[in-house]
């Protein structure tokens, strides 16, 4: 195994560590953390894959439907109701709908419990196994 | 009923005499179906594929996809005289059922190709990679395909539990799986017997009953018969090891953790009374990567496969279907049949144009898809097995974005070997897929470290997987909530026109190879009543 290599983990083990030092603002990090891997750090997604977020009109719309989707899922993305708590919820929302010149209202805790208790969204502990 | 042979005159006949009767007068299927009719829960329509018999009537069946579902329908209905053709984008068959070993490349959306560089001989099941034995469907192809199969170990209690967010002595460090099982139900057995002796839970319990019940607890905490009291026992292990002579002669049984200890460490999220129906054990995985079993298929199907076919548009009206498709070679070209059946993952199907109706459309969006990572890690010794003596299983852990590390069940002590050095689902293994293929085995490798020390000095190459950046599918397996299968599950599950679609997820065995084939299996057997009946 190479020296690289060694470092590289030694990095690997500061991924986990707490996003305290980060300048970004938090729904940015939140957003880099969990979202980008399929929507990508410039909002525009992979077409045909995974929607664009940058000039969409459903992430610009009314906050609610924006909130049940990322909270249950829907059409191939995974839900996040157990993953992040209100407030990164709220952050993160509020990040895609003001990111990369969009521009639509903040979102608050407030509302994202609101729609959790509409949609019966609780989080759910993780199981151990799966398939 | 047949003869009591060996039934005394005027003796009730054993249940367990007539099923051997059964089975020694018309084999073990005969018995099976008694079985069935007396209520045992042998259902033979999830065990072997529907009989389709009156033939197939000159009709063609186009299949899109030649994963488990799609390989199944064409190998019953080649079977049943159909003529079928299959396309697949893959140049593989297959599907989600893959195995990486040596040479084995792959492409994700993000742009990461990698190239499997594990020694000749090691390989990961970047897939599924055990089959429970209540999977009948999956057993019987490999039955049919005489494919190999060995032993998956599902459960060690030798293998290590490691928490971090418990608090206590035990939290965050490696603790053998058997040890807090001992602990934690010695311990609440020992709380029972002491109420039970109290006379706390007389009200529960006959005179009679609790008589039992305290023997019961007695054994199953393996408590001191004198105090009631949990002291430990052998089987959570030993400081020093019984052996020889009188050093080490009996040896030392190791101390027992303190309950509070062990409550606190969270480690006990691992015990259940029993295991889920879908982890358990018998287990088995097949000889060599579970891609053998699409092998098999293969093996045994005419040439009807189009491999590097991608689908670009399904028509269809009152006399056949069409489906369009970019082969290999960016040339389109269209082939025509008379029905359909489509088992392209509904994250992927969404997004190519159909002809059917709009319900049919919109319920393929009412349905997530989990985002899925693997990661194989070579390593170049079999340190858990010669340091930790860990054989197979799982270390469960609370690490994000590790989920599962699991140990192979196959090569013991052959030198090198390749571990799952991640299993996790959903957010956070979106999170970890955002990383480029080296950094995930750094991630894969400064984690694992923390369980095994032997993890850096070791580690040789890997191979990652995320299943939703993989184009063909989108993610590992179908996620239903309630209101999608009360609404869109029914829907899809029948015909639109003349498309059938199977898979996984049209079943309530999601993410399992035998959601595929007995999805394709009821789909078949409802188009071939239809093709009879026409």
């Amino acid at each position: 195994m190479t020296k690289a290599f060694l470092t590289g983990v030694a990095l690997g083990a500061l991924l986990l560590a707490p996003a305290a030092a980060s300048a970004a603002p938090p729904g940015e990090t939140i957003f880099a953390d969990n979202c980008a891997a399929c929507h990508q750090a410039s909002g525009k997604g992979v077409p045909g894959a995974f929607p664009a977020l940058a000039g969409n009109k459903f992430v610009l719309g009314a906050p609610a439907p924006v909130i049940s989707t990322i909270l249950n899922g829907r059409g191939g993305m995974p839900a996040f109701k157990s993953e992040l708590t209100d407030l990164q919820l709220a952050q993160v929302t509020s990040y895609i709908r003001s990111g990369w010149g969009n521009k639509a209202a903040v979102v608050t805790p407030a509302q994202v419990i609101g729609v959790r208790n509409s949609t019966q969204a609780m989080a759910e502990q993780r199981g151990l196994q799966a398939h | 009923m047949h003869e009591n042979k060996g039934t005394a005159p005027g003796s009730t006949l054993s249940r367990r005499r007539f099923f051997e009767t059964l089975a020694a007068v018309g084999g073990v299927s005969l018995a099976m179906a008694g079985m069935d009719a007396l209520g045992f829960g042998f259902a033979s329509a999830q065990a072997m594929p529907p009989p389709l018999q009156g033939g197939a009537k000159g009709k063609k069946v186009i299949i899109l996809g030649a994963g488990l579902a799609g390989l199944t329908s064409a190998y019953e209905l080649t079977k049943a005289g159909y003529q079928v053709q299959i396309l697949e984008a893959r140049p593989v068959a297959g599907g989600r059922v893959q195995a990486a070993r040596k040479g084995f490349v792959d492409t994700d959306l993000a742009g990461n190709r990698q190239e499997c560089n594990f020694d000749d001989g090691l390989y990961i099941n970047t897939g599924p990679w055990r089959i429970p034995y209540h999977h009948q469907s999956t057993l019987h192809y490999v039955r049919e395909f005489n494919v190999p199969v060995e032993l998956f170990n599902n459960d060690n209690d030798a293998a290590y539990v490691f928490f971090e967010k418990g608090s206590g002595p035990l939290a965050g460090k490696p603790v053998r799986k058997g040890q807090i099982a001992a602990d934690a139900r010695g311990y609440t057995a020992e709380l029972m017997a002491k109420m039970a002796g109290k006379g706390d839970l007389d009200g529960a319990l006959s005179a009679e009953d609790r008589e039992i019940f305290m023997a019961y607890l007695v054994n199953e905490g393996r408590l001191s018969r004198k105090d009631m009291t949990y002291h430990g026992t052998d089987g959570r292990g030993f400081e020093i090891l019984p052996g020889a002579g009188v050093s080490p002669g009996p040896g030392k049984e190791a101390e027992p953790y303190a309950f509070s200890d062990v409550l606190n460490s969270r480690a006990w999220r691992v015990l259940s009374s029993v295991a889920g129906w879908e982890q358990q054990r018998t287990m088995f995985e097949p000889v060599g990567g579970m891609d053998m079993i699409p092998r098999g298929f293969v093996k045994n199907l005419p040439p009807v496969i189009t491999y590097n076919a991608k689908v670009d548009r399904i028509r269809q009206n009152a006399s056949g279907v069409r489906v369009s498709y970019t082969d290999g070679s960016g040339k389109s070209s269209e082939v025509a049949g008379d029905y359909v059946i489509c088992t392209i993952p509904l994250s992927v199907l969404k997004n190519i144009p159909m002809d059917a109706s709009k319900p049919f459309v919109a319920a393929m969006s009412n349905v997530a898809y989990a985002p899925v990572n693997k990661i194989g890690l070579q390593m170049k010794t079999r340190f858990w097995e010669t340091n930790h003596w860990i054989y197979g299983g799982h270390i469960y852990n609370d690490i994000p974005g590790i989920g599962t590390i699991s140990l192979p069940s196959s090569g013991w002590h052959t030198g090198k070997g390749v571990l799952l050095g991640y299993y996790s689902f959903g957010g956070e293994a979106a999170r970890i897929s955002a990383l480029s293929p080296e950094k995930r085995a750094q991630f894969a490798v400064a984690q694992g470290q923390k369980i095994f020390p032997e993890y850096g000095d070791n580690f040789e190459t890997a191979f990652s997987k995320s299943w939703h950046l993989d184009p063909y599918n989108l993610g590992g397996w179908a996620e239903w909530n309630e209101d999608g299968r009360k609404s869109a599950y029914p829907l899809l599950n029948e015909p639109d026109g003349r498309i059938y679609l199977a898979g996984e997820h049209l079943t309530y065995l999601g993410g399992w190879q035998a959601g595929a084939i007995e999805s394709a299996w009821a789909q078949i057997a409802k188009l071939h009543a239809r093709v009879q009946q026409a």
